[in-house]
């Protein structure tokens, strides 16, 4: 149940991709779908009974280490895309003074 | 709206899709992984890397290699963000902050107290990374956001964005350098440079410093990018 849960949340920052209409909202999106793949990631590796993955005296059973691993890279590329495509944004605001995808085409257009 | 309706009916066609698919994995995954990891990864993880957390050793000695890119696009897209944005303006912190936004004088002092105490846990999470939950990228990220909150603080103070990316490139040469030391001491590349026959807490050496410098790194990187949008914004 809990791997549909997150691919629902994947689901909606793909509807949410596909049918925004301001610049920014789809940067937003991008983020959403990214933490339902951490999510689903994480809920895969995460098995019946297992402890977080640091061993010791008297640990028997651990979750997955190798999908939270995965996971820091997904984090740290995630947060630099989301810094770079927000700096992107700052640019087109300043050159067009609107950041709607429609209007920006539009005077692209009517050049 | 028909064009909001196929969207959603195209997404539930791709639940529908995953639903199958999902049936079996989890089933595989639960029986086929734990035995994997009760027979291989449990008793092997310490012995081979010496770190307790597992998470650190997958980082930093089976596939440093992955980790050592992922530093590297983090270097990259901060370069990025320095070239698109003004970099140039030089002006102290307190024009950035003071003027725009009207900071609570609760919020300043608040941040005093709790400023340190942010260094020090980021640091604990760095050191630490080998033993508990934790590691370099994360500590470096509680670093990053403590030296945000000291522009609060210090109004007087001003941030050399060209310099913090200079120390950031060396530092990832530096990172490049330690970890293919192991060429010489074990004959591969990047993996822990100690020879196998000193005890684990010799390894752990190896583990603690590049925990740091990867910590220092990441902590330089998130600044510069905080900066930049600073200077940008204003």
């Amino acid at each position: 149940m809990d791997p549909i849960l997150t691919f629902v949340v994947i689901l909606i920052g793909f509807y949410g991709l596909s049918t925004s209409t301001n610049i920014i909202k789809s940067v937003f999106c991008v983020t959403i779908i990214e933490s339902g793949v951490i999510l689903l990631f994480l809920n895969l590796g995460n098995l019946d009974g297992g402890s977080i993955p640091i061993v010791g005296e008297g640990i028997t059973m651990i979750a997955d280490p190798l999908p939270q691993a995965l996971m820091i890279t997904t984090i740290v590329i995630g947060s630099t895309v989301t810094a770079l495509a927000l700096m992107l944004c700052i640019k087109v605001f300043h050159h067009y003074g609107t950041v709607e995808w429609a209007e920006i085409l539009r005077r692209e257009e009517g050049k | 709206m028909t064009k909001h309706l196929i969207i959603i009916i195209l997404l539930g066609v791709l639940l529908a899709v995953f639903v199958v698919a999902m049936q079996d994995v989890q089933i595989l995954y639960n029986t086929a992984l734990k035995s994997y990891l009760v027979e291989g990864v449990i008793p092997r993880g310490f012995e081979e890397t010496g770190s307790r957390n597992l998470v650190t050793a997958i980082l930093l000695d089976y596939r440093l290699f992955d980790s050592l890119f992922e530093a590297g696009i983090l270097l990259i897209a901060v370069s990025g963000i320095i070239w698109i944005s003004k970099h140039d303006i030089e002006e102290k912190n307190a024009q950035f902050m003071y003027d725009k936004f009207k900071t609570p004088d609760l919020f300043v002092t608040f941040s005093r107290l709790v400023y340190p105490l942010m260094l020090t846990f980021g640091f604990y999470v760095i050191i630490n990374g080998h033993l508990s939950p934790g590691g370099g990228f994360q500590g470096g990220a509680i670093v990053a956001s403590a030296i945000l909150i000291l522009y609060y603080i210090d109004h007087d103070k001003e941030t050399n964005i060209k310099l913090i990316v200079t120390v950031e490139k060396f530092l990832y040469i530096a990172i490049l350098l330690f970890a293919g030391i192991s060429i010489f001491t074990r004959g591969t590349f990047f993996t822990n440079f100690i020879p196998t026959h000193y005890s684990y807490d010799v390894q752990t050496i190896y583990l603690v410093i590049l925990n740091i410098m990867i910590g220092f790194k990441v902590a330089l990187g998130l600044w510069a990018i905080f900066t930049a949008f600073l200077k940008e914004g204003r």
